[in-house]
């Protein structure tokens, strides 16, 4: 909690012999995080990968090609296929695989081609269908010529003027007119010419077949259709290739990326002729773990060490240690930046601090519960993951939304309990007048609170503030040393705390004409406080840093977004429930009696209405809380950069040993 | 107060929201569509992006706050 996992660096040195039972050991630990090698030195070279790399990674390149053409697709598989079995079926059932399913891909290929040239064919013919002539009659003349297409005018007159020697058929076809024009060759050049001058003339092929056109179409759609007929049944048998052997692909796959992932590992050490050196880190209360495993699995011939000495923080692999309860915030962690090894991990307060703000902004019974079920729905759906996290954390939101909606006596913007705004008596839900809890009587409604709210909303701010400084001045101690800290982080709490208790005194008093209290002594010690702060400040960052002062205000000023986000969507839930009882379904204070039409438009409207609200009720306040955590809290200590820990090892998924 | 007053707080209400508004909204533009660059080139820039990108806001807020004290509190 609060810190990065601890880690310690290891070193582990043994003979070539033991290469491969070593890294079969680690692999299954999934536990040490391994440094890459990579300052070659005479001794020290960087390793060869293991002899099966090159034929493994021929195996899942044929593999994945086949997965490709089939569509084979991970899914969560129910049974896992035993790895010890797996190596002796994968040569031969990739060599299968590979002919049965190439070999019909190209045949498959081979028809569409086919059946993409028949279909061109029967285009081409259909129009001349419209004509009265056999195909064979309009090729093989030697002193006439002939055109064909499509024209939208009477080509007879202008034909006129060239000769009178022609023939010239015609037809329609789908709303078109085609026409075939024979004409002695030497007019060739003044027909071309008139053609060319028609806007409307488009030309048409004549295709190399013989016979009559209808003969020929019938033909051609017959061929077509045992082409479709072929080709489904060939994809109907690539289906049963797929489904037959999907679960094999996928087991397979990830078998053969754990076995390259194996033979590549030793790219990522130190070897020498004879032996071979690997660096890395381990969570330090697992190093006993790895420690005894790895002299079990090895007979003791493998030497392990950790190193205390010399370690270089930023080489550090980070791995974040939260209770289960708050590690789903790790992912907005994670979003902003890995944390260095020293820094603190603020996922911990992120936990309180991200429901708390949603929820003072959300705050309604119904949305509440709502947004609590689809966030459960998502993470039943989602086991891992980010959604999962992010399921997770809209749920712990939501819950605490549904407890401050009964504090502000607010469902789906109707008031739960009897309240009294602007004077005037609303009946609530429960027809009933809110508990005392506490000494405090519910409901408070926040169209009546605002001054209140407005102030509890920057006392928020200002100790969500105050915490990230003080976050920020125990890094730096770490870091640095306590005059740093002071310097740069000091400095900025007594500013805000003696500018807190300043303006706490100044603004009453100048909202109601009175000169500046110098009398007063928390408005005097807090002046000082500040001025103290800023003389620090300025030692410690120079003088430009007293521009930077204007935004301790505008950060705090900032947490007023809690209450605006909050009446905003208040004030939607309320626009939409009066426009819906008030014209719709209960004009002038009688139910339905606008009659049921009208009552259904209400509906609609109230539907409508409140799922708007409902979306803009997930995004606005969820935004919002983040970003006050990251712009105005993060700021204030949080540096980030480490390197995330990433064990060399592997989460079987689909197959098991 | 009277009428007119009440009716000149309210105009003066919108007024602040709605210009503090604008305002931060051109200065979101330009960062926003850098921000989305950065993220195409590395999604790691997801949290700096969404911290840049909301830094104007902040003069919405201003204004969303000069327009609750002149309805509440004035």
């Amino acid at each position: 909690m609060l810190k990065p996992t601890k880690m310690t660096r290891v070193v582990i040195a043994g003979t070539k012999e033991h290469i491969e039972n070593t890294i079969s050991t680690l692999h299954k630990l999934n536990l040490l995080h391994v440094t890459d090698y990579n300052e070659e030195t005479e001794d020290f070279k960087m390793g060869r990968p293991l002899k099966p790399a090159s034929e493994l990674s021929d195996h899942l390149l044929s593999l994945r090609g086949i997965a490709n053409q089939l569509g084979v697709m991970g899914k969560e598989s129910a049974t896992k296929l035993s790895s010890k079995q797996l190596p002796s079926q994968i040569d031969e059932k990739i060599t299968f695989l590979q002919k049965e399913v190439s070999s019909r891909f190209d045949e498959l290929r081979n028809i569409e081609f086919r059946i993409k040239e028949k279909e061109d064919l029967i285009s081409a013919v259909k129009p001349l269908m419209a004509l009265p002539l056999s195909i064979d009659a309009y090729h093989g003349y030697e002193s006439v010529i002939m055109y064909s297409g499509f024209i939208a005018e009477d080509l007879e007159l202008k034909l006129s003027k060239i000769t009178t020697n022609y023939e010239l058929f015609s037809g329609d076809y789908e709303k078109r007119k085609v026409f075939a024009l024979f004409i002695p060759k030497i007019f060739e050049e003044e027909t071309q010419k008139l053609l060319q001058e028609e806007r409307t003339y488009v030309e048409l092929k004549i295709p190399e077949l013989k016979g009559n056109p209808p003969v020929i179409l019938e033909a051609l759609e017959k061929e077509v259709q045992e082409l479709k007929e072929k080709q489904a049944s060939i994809k109907s048998e690539l289906d049963n290739l797929k489904k037959e052997y999907s679960e094999f692909i996928i087991a397979a796959d990830e078998h053969l990326s754990i076995e390259t992932q194996k033979a590549e590992a030793p790219l990522r050490f130190a070897t020498s002729p004879n032996a071979f050196i690997i660096d890395g880190w381990v969570p330090s209360r697992r190093f006993d773990e790895l420690d005894s495993i790895l002299q079990e699995s090895t007979q003791g011939q493998v030497y392990l060490t950790r190193i205390e000495e010399n370690v270089n923080e930023e080489d550090i692999p980070i791995e974040l240690e939260n209770p289960s309860v708050a590690k789903p915030f790790e992912l907005l962690i994670d979003t902003f930046a890995t944390p260095k090894y020293k820094e603190i991990d603020p996922a911990t307060v992120i936990f309180i601090t991200f429901p708390l703000f949603y929820a003072i902004m959300l705050g309604d019974v119904g949305y509440g519960l709502i947004v609590a079920a689809m966030a459960m729905i998502i993470k039943n759906k989602f086991k891992t993951g980010g959604l999962n996290a992010l399921a997770l954390i809209l749920f712990f939101s939501a819950i605490l939304s549904i407890i401050f909606g009964i504090i502000y006596g607010e469902f789906f913007g109707f008031p739960i309990f009897n309240v009294v705004v602007k004077g005037e008596l609303e009946h609530g839900i429960l027809g009933m007048a809110g508990p005392a809890v506490a000494g405090f009587h519910l409901p408070v409604h926040r169209f009546e609170a605002v001054q209140s709210l407005l102030l509890m909303t920057l006392v928020i701010g200002i100790l969500h503030i105050f915490l990230g400084l003080a976050i920020g001045f125990r890094n730096i101690v770490i870091e640095h040393d306590l005059k740093h800290a002071i310097f740069a982080k000091g400095s900025w709490i007594m500013i805000l705390a003696g500018g807190v208790a300043a303006i706490a005194k100044l603004m009453p008093a100048m909202m109601s004409g009175l000169p500046v209290p110098s009398k007063d002594p928390v408005f005097m010690m807090g002046a000082v406080l500040a001025i103290i702060g800023i003389i620090l400040l300025v030692k410690g960052e120079g003088a430009i840093s007293i521009m930077e002062i204007p935004t301790l205000l505008s950060n705090v000023l900032s947490y007023t977004r809690i209450l605006a986000i909050g009446l905003s969507s208040a004030g939607i839930a309320l626009a939409v429930n009066t426009l819906s009882m008030n014209l719709f379904i209960r004009p002038g204070g009688v139910l339905l009696g606008g009659g049921i039409g009208l009552a259904l438009i209400g509906v609609v409207v109230l539907f409508i209405g409140h799922l708007i609200n409902l979306l803009l009720g997930i995004l606005g306040p969820g935004l919002h809380s983040l970003r006050l955590q990251y712009v105005e809290f993060f700021t204030k200590f949080y540096e980030g950069g480490g390197k995330k820990y990433a064990p060399f090892g592997y989460n079987r998924k689909y197959t098991e040993e | 107060m009277d009428p007119t007053q009440a009716g000149m707080v309210a105009v003066g209400a919108g007024i602040a929201v709605g210009l503090a508004g604008i305002g931060a909204g051109m200065g979101e533009q330009a960062i926003g569509a850098a921000a989305v660059g950065a993220m195409a080139e590395d999604e790691k820039f997801f949290g700096k992006g969404l911290l840049m990108t909301v830094i104007p806001e902040s003069i919405a807020i201003f204004g969303l706050v000069v327009a609750l004290i002149l309805l509440f509190v004035f």
